[in-house]
């Protein structure tokens, strides 16, 4: 299989506190991989670093091929089109229609009308929100709203998915939803990162597991060894 | 056409949400831009005064008493050929007498004790209108009294200077003034812009982490910013042409100054554009400034 993310010998101090220290690993292509670990574990900062929010002090991490390390500042945008994010807090526009904050990064990439109007309506449909595109994000329920969050994170088509505690603030059952929806969207071919600290998560995914604990990551000792997968 | 349609439309959307700050930026941006127009208004006209003043320029060259009518004739067509002189018109001694007479006919008597006619020929010399600044006929001034048969050359060169040095004193002031008032507005427009960013932090955030690139994030504020500055320096126009009928009125109507009302204009439309573009431009900075030190717009 080809791989889709690489990280040799990543390390990222603040105030020289490490909070990824040597982390080497390898996700290939239309993988699912957890990131598991407590809070300040160091998976924020992980996926921080994969979408050019920060930059590693020490080693390299290649997207796609590409050194995502050695990126430049006005090269960043481009980075983040091919990587759909997820927030735990969901991150939507509350002045803007569900369609509206769905279509945004269409808007910001220059999409047409036809298309935006095609792929938002797509993207809606497979989370399962056709019919409430005209609705403002605060009138939708916490489960609805990370739906929403989900369908403007995979509206262009990213290779790969980040999600960062999409489920920290969902119910159980509202969790296995988006669980599943992560799943779907992975068997479209699309490579699915999540990181969470919920251990009902793991159970329903059952894929391959990445845990860190303190910057360090504990579970992948070498490089290119899967786990669960 | 829905990407270069957006920044428009968020531009607007933001004059809407936050209505009360850019009413008041624009109210602001106005008089500070007005006071600077009050400056500028007063230079053009003083300027154009001057100008009209200059046109109605004579240099009078009297000639000596012991100049034959010869050297007068040479004198003339030495001063007809010369590129600096637009006229020169011979005043016999028997004219300037007669017309000493007709301008003040209740002092004639004072010449008749004289015997003979005591008032110089001269040549009444208009220059050329390239060569009507204070400098220039200072200048010419000066090398026709050195000519041949040249007695005395006058002019009224003491209001000349005075009024150079009274529009290079408003033109200074203007300068000073404007560059004040200037970073005055863009200050304003800036804060303006910062209040905006400050209240949509949160979708500037968003647009980065989907990747918006600087530019699409910025445009909105730098619109935003240039329109305030076009309504603030158009409003601006409007407080100083009332300002400016206001005063014209009232001048005609004390009439102590009359005519004045009639010398005075207000600023062709060229100078309108210009103003309303540098109101564009310094709305432009302001957001520039805004968004260097918010760090906006960053990746």
């Amino acid at each position: 299989m080809d791989t889709m993310i690489q990280l040799i010998h990543v390390s990222k101090y603040y105030n020289r506190r490490a909070a990824l220290s040597d982390v080497t690993l390898e996700i290939e292509k239309g993988e699912f991989v957890l990131l598991m670990g407590p809070s300040g574990a160091g998976k924020s900062t992980l996926l921080h670093l994969l979408i050019g929010e920060e930059q590693p002090d020490e080693g390299q991490i290649f997207v796609q091929g590409k050194n995502v390390s050695k990126l430049k500042q006005s090269e960043v945008p481009y980075l983040r089109r091919k990587v759909g994010s997820v927030f735990q807090d969901f991150r939507l526009l509350p002045k803007k229609s569900v369609f509206e904050n769905v279509a945004l990064p269409l808007i910001v990439q220059g999409a047409s009308a036809t298309d935006i109007r095609r792929k938002v309506t797509e993207a809606l449909r497979a989370v399962g929100l056709e019919l409430k595109k005209d609705q403002p994000p605060n009138s939708l329920s916490t489960g609805e709203r990370q739906r929403v969050c989900i369908a403007r994170a995979i509206v262009n088509g990213p290779i790969v998915l980040l999600a960062d505690e999409p489920t920290g603030n969902l119910d159980p059952e509202r969790t296995a939803e988006i669980i599943e929806l992560f799943k779907l969207i992975n068997a479209r071919g699309t490579t699915v990162i999540v990181a969470t600290h919920d251990p009902l998560v793991m159970t329903q995914v059952n894929r391959r597991v990445v845990t860190l604990a303190q910057g360090v990551m504990v579970s992948e000792p070498r490089l290119g060894e899967r786990v669960g997968v | 056409m829905r990407r270069l349609f957006y920044p428009v439309r968020e531009a607007w959307a933001n004059m809407r949400t936050n209505r009360t700050t850019t009413v008041v930026a624009i109210l602001t941006t106005a008089f500070t831009l007005a006071c600077v127009g009050i400056f500028l208004l007063l230079y053009v006209n003083l300027r154009s005064a001057a100008a009209w003043l200059q046109e109605d320029i004579k240099i009078i060259v009297y000639l000596d008493d012991r100049t034959t009518r010869e050297g007068a004739q040479e004198l003339e067509s030495k001063l007809k050929a010369d590129r600096m002189v637009a006229t020169a018109l011979f005043i016999s001694k028997e004219q300037a007498l007669g017309e000493f007479r007709a301008q003040f006919p209740s002092d004639s008597h004072l010449l008749e004790g004289l015997g003979e006619n005591p008032l110089p020929a001269s040549f009444v010399v208009t220059l050329a209108p390239s060569f009507r600044s204070p400098d220039a006929v200072t200048r010419w001034a000066e090398r026709a009294r050195t000519m041949t048969g040249v007695a005395k050359v006058d002019y009224n060169q003491e209001w000349i200077d005075a009024l150079a040095g009274l529009i290079r004193y408003i033109e200074l002031a203007a300068i000073g003034v404007g560059v004040i008032l200037s970073a005055a507005a863009v200050t304003i427009i800036g804060n303006t812009i910062r209040l905006a960013l400050f209240s949509r932090r949160e979708e500037i955030e968003i647009l980065r982490l989907i990747g918006a690139t600087r530019a699409f994030i910025q445009i909105p504020y730098f619109l935003e910013g240039a329109v305030l500055g076009v309504f603030g320096s158009a409003l601006s126009l409007g407080i100083l042409k009332f300002g400016f009928e206001l005063f014209r009125q009232q001048v005609g109507a004390a009439g102590r100054f009359q005519g004045i009302e009639n010398m005075v204009s207000f600023f062709p439309l060229s100078i309108c554009l210009a103003f309303v573009l540098v109101g564009m431009g310094l709305g432009f900075a302001g957001s520039v400034v805004s968004l260097r030190r918010f760090g906006e717009g960053r990746a």
